[in-house]
């Protein structure tokens, strides 16, 4: 059994990865050097080379996956400490939820449609804009396939980080309310890391725009599965 | 050079503070994930567990300096937890061609549209509720 077979290998050649991108990130800020897309391509280029498998990855990798749970509770703080901001303003941010949950689902059906995706790809890319537990939970209500969810998810999230800063300079948004629920909503959890970038306000909106729509989106799904049924 | 040794110390002490308070972090989690199976909720144990802290921290049954590190440093990081899911792409190669294509214009599209949409509706309702205010 090679080194590249062990769990600890390749939880630590992503972190590596991950610290390599961060440096990289620091010292030429581009797109390209987004951390998430910079550390995924070394790490996927680095499982080609050394012909390894999703399940082997997963070995060492399900460690950091896991950690993804953690961090949904660690979003109380900001939401808790922007509750002023919150209750003030929930008026303008429920009304941006329910009408970008639309647009995603619709927006996602219509265009899978159009390009004639098959049936099973559609039902997944379909949850793409909520964060990850929720969207997994939601392909699975309606007949997709919660791994392909994520990857749609994960494709949103990476995009979606840096087409939210170029929509940032088109746009003529004055509120960081707005600021905050486009990246929340377009782009998950990426979105909300960098709306942290922008300013602690943005990134609490982020954080609870992202949170309602997945709550949404768990809401939904099991709706749609028993008028399927 | 005492003053260089606080700052060591002290930094050391973050340190552990972060590990300790992300454990607890993990703890509530976990605790969040056996109780969602065993009451078969339809919600995942981060978020009944986010929604838990917020309750507890709002009536100030907890104080936020247990949990402001640990948060803090599991949000700065987010990023490194999503990167094992992209890992996925090994097994679909199909994404490789025309179909994965298909599906980054979709996502594209998708993206434009959702983030526009909920951008402008945000911001004209903020405007419409300032221009009332005032």
């Amino acid at each position: 059994m090679s080194v590249s077979h062990t769990a600890a290998f390749w939880l630590v050649a992503t972190l590596a990865a991950y610290v390599l991108s961060r440096i990289a990130n620091h010292y030429v800020r581009s797109w390209w050097t987004s951390p998430l897309l910079l550390t995924c391509v070394l790490c996927l280029g680095m499982t080609v080379v050394l012909h390894t498998g999703y399940r082997e990855y997963m070995r060492g990798g399900q460690w950091l996956l896991m950690l993804l749970g953690p961090a949904t509770v660690a979003f109380a703080l900001p939401i808790y400490e922007q509750r002023a901001l919150l209750r003030r303003h929930w008026p303008p941010l429920l009304v941006g939820v329910l009408f970008g949950c639309g647009l995603a689902l619709g927006g996602s059906w219509l265009l899978s449609g159009l390009l004639q995706l098959p049936e099973s790809m559609r039902l997944s890319v379909l949850p793409r804009s909520f964060t990850t537990p929720f969207a997994m939970a939601f392909a699975k209500d309606v007949g997709g396939a919660p791994d392909l969810a994520a990857v749609c998810v994960i494709i949103t999230g990476v995009l979606g980080a840096s087409l939210g800063g170029l929509l940032l300079q088109i746009l003529p948004l004055r509120s960081a309310l707005a600021r905050g629920a486009m990246l929340g909503m377009g782009a998950h959890a990426a979105g909300v890391a960098r709306a942290r970038e922008i300013g602690d306000e943005e990134g609490a909106v982020a954080g609870l725009v992202m949170i309602l729509a997945g709550v949404t989106c768990a809401l939904i799904g099991p709706a749609i599965s028993l008028i399927e049924s | 050079m005492e003053r260089k040794t606080h700052n060591y110390t002290g930094r050391l002490g973050v340190l552990f503070q972060t590990v300790v308070q992300t454990v607890v972090l993990i703890g509530v989690w976990w605790g969040c994930e056996r109780l969602v199976q065993a009451l078969d909720l339809p919600l995942p144990g981060g978020v009944v567990g986010m929604l838990l802290l917020i309750v507890l921290l709002g009536l100030h049954v907890l104080p936020v300096r247990w949990f402001a590190r640990g948060a803090g440093g599991l949000l700065n990081n987010m990023l490194l937890f999503f990167v094992p899911a992209v890992m996925t792409l090994r097994d679909h190669p199909e994404l490789l061609g025309v179909t994965g294509l298909k599906l980054l214009a979709v996502i594209f599209m998708g993206i434009l549209s959702v983030m526009a949409g909920t951008a402008l509706i945000v911001e004209l309702h903020y405007r419409a509720r300032c221009h009332h205010v005032r």
